[in-house]
């Protein structure tokens, strides 16, 4: 496998739980969807800051050993997941808590059971409520994070991305899968934006943190409260507006003729 | 453009493989032997269900490029203007239904797969905009296979702008109907096709996320053959109605009719 990808895919890499569990000294798990059941690969909940800030997480993870993989199923959401990031949502605004999802994810779950669940609705639904969402939301790429799955989360007021990792339209594998072998995985990364360099350069991402540093959580924290803060004074129509207009600046770039 | 009717008047049925005469395909273009409805172009579509001359396009000034110098896009591009005659995969444009002013937006799976890009997503975003402003109900005709990958996200965030584009139409209210036909899946399934305040969907369309044959692939069983198909999204209720295509234009119309929304008349 690509170098890079073995890194964002390793065991040892940064996780959402271990993220989350600095970020909020008191958490509260939310779990299930309440109607179909649970994706084990999310971990969603509320909690507060050592500075006293009640913030919303949505983390989703690959599992750090074979067991916990399986279980998460690599980090590839199922319905439930989408539908339990709904319901989390809706009790952020109900309560007024900025949003902060966690990524490290492969493209959708390509499975009979998530098509038969409906998992286009669920993503759509996600993405829909995520870009209408009255409270600020902030997305950090932790690892990887592809396709629409990916954009329901990253639907948001603020992009961080390590620097490592990789948000694009679909999997390097993907990518390379339609040049038919004549690309290798490594080279389809290359092949368009979807490193943390690229997509800031682009001005679609607005913070890339060095992955290799002595304490990278506090960094990370340090971060999300530093953008944050500007976001809380702004009126719900205002984020609203200025979510859609990021991805209205990053689309003006493809030029018309 | 393996299913696009080439020159001639023989043509093979993409579902059954048999020679079809073009006399026989009729104005439905149905295969005469295995009864399946083939794919239509954006004209094709538009003349099976507006008022005849009504149609009138809006400005489409997008034509497609590769901006990201991605390996082969430029000869796909050229190869898919060519053999449809389109400049992008969607057409969009005014037209009445029986009298029933609409907003048509029809995709076209004859050009690229009918994939959701920058220009498509410009389109879609125009026609949603001028329903909402002037009070016109909006008709989404959805085939396409997804996000166009040689554009990367800037594909992608086709999907949720889009979405804050029908957010606003719902904002007035005016309704969005939706007509998923061959193929809905990926990227336009996962944003706007599902977001109608109807959704229709033709018989024996396939719609879904992932791709029936990388869902194969996870799978030791064969799929189902109605796998994804439009009857089995109808039985689990995610669409309001699977039509056949001869009564598609008569069942908008009642949709019409029904929301009661003419021309120059403020709503909601």
């Amino acid at each position: 496998m690509d170098k890079r990808l073995q890194q964002l895919r390793a065991a040892d890499r940064l996780s959402a739980p271990l993220v989350i569990q600095a970020l909020l000294p008191t958490f509260v798990p939310l779990h299930g969807d309440r109607v179909l059941g649970d994706a084990p690969a999310l971990t969603a909940g509320f909690g507060r800051t050592s500075t006293d800030q009640a913030i919303t997480v949505l983390g989703i993870d690959r599992g750090s050993d074979t067991t916990s993989r399986r279980q998460k199923n690599g980090g590839a959401l199922t319905v439930p997941g989408y539908r339990t990031a709904l319901r989390v949502v809706d009790h952020a605004e109900k309560f007024g808590m900025p949003v902060v999802s966690l990524l490290n994810m492969p493209g959708a779950d390509a499975s009979p059971a998530s098509e038969a669940h409906g998992q286009s609705q669920a993503i759509a639904d996600l993405i829909a409520a995520m870009g209408q969402l009255t409270v600020p939301n902030i997305v950090v790429f932790l690892g990887e994070g592809h396709s629409g799955g990916a954009l329901a989360f990253a639907n948001a007021n603020r992009l961080i991305m390590l620097d490592d990792a990789l948000f694009n339209v679909a999997s390097p594998e993907a990518v390379a899968a339609i040049l038919h072998g004549q690309q290798t995985v490594s080279d389809a990364i290359d092949l368009l934006p979807m490193t943390a360099a690229e997509l800031h350069q682009r001005g679609l991402v607005d913070r890339v943190l060095a992955h290799q540093q002595p304490d990278l959580i506090a960094a990370l924290i340090q971060q999300l409260q530093l953008l944050l803060q500007p976001l809380q004074t702004m009126t719900p129509t205002d984020l609203i507006a200025q979510r859609e207009a990021k991805f209205q600046q990053f689309l003006a770039q493809w030029p018309l003729n | 453009m393996s299913h696009y009717p080439t020159a001639g008047r023989w043509t093979t049925c993409s579902t059954c493989g048999r020679h079809v005469h073009a006399s026989q395909w009729g104005q439905w273009r149905q295969c005469p032997y295995c009864h399946t409805w083939q794919r239509l172009t954006a004209a094709q579509r538009l003349a099976q269900l507006v008022d005849a001359d009504s149609f009138k396009p809006l400005p489409m000034p997008e034509r497609p490029q590769n901006q990201l110098d991605f390996p082969g896009y430029s000869e796909k591009l050229t190869r898919a203007t060519q053999s449809s005659g389109l400049t992008e995969a969607v057409v969009i444009g005014t037209a009445t239904l029986d009298s029933w002013p609409a907003v048509m937006v029809v995709m076209d799976s004859h050009f690229m797969m009918g994939t959701l890009n920058t220009a498509v997503a410009r389109r879609i975003i125009q026609a949603l905009k001028v329903g909402e402003q002037r009070h016109l109900p909006v008709i989404i005709v959805t085939s396409s296979g997804g996000a166009r990958m040689q554009e990367g996200l800037y594909a992608l965030v086709g999907m949720n702008l889009i979405l804050a584009a029908v957010a606003r139409l719902a904002a007035v209210p005016v309704p969005l109907i939706t007509v998923l036909t061959d193929p809905t899946m990926g990227g336009v399934s996962a944003s706007f096709a599902f977001k109608g305040d109807v959704v229709l969907a033709e018989t024996g369309a396939t719609i879904g996320f992932a791709g029936p044959r990388v869902i194969q692939q996870t799978q030791p069983h064969p799929l189902p053959a109605d796998f994804q198909s439009a009857a089995n999204l109808y039985a689990a209720g995610a669409v309001d109605a699977v039509i056949d295509r001869p009564q598609l234009r008569a069942r908008l119309v009642t949709i019409l009719a029904s929301y009661g929304y003419r021309e120059g008349v403020q709503h909601g």
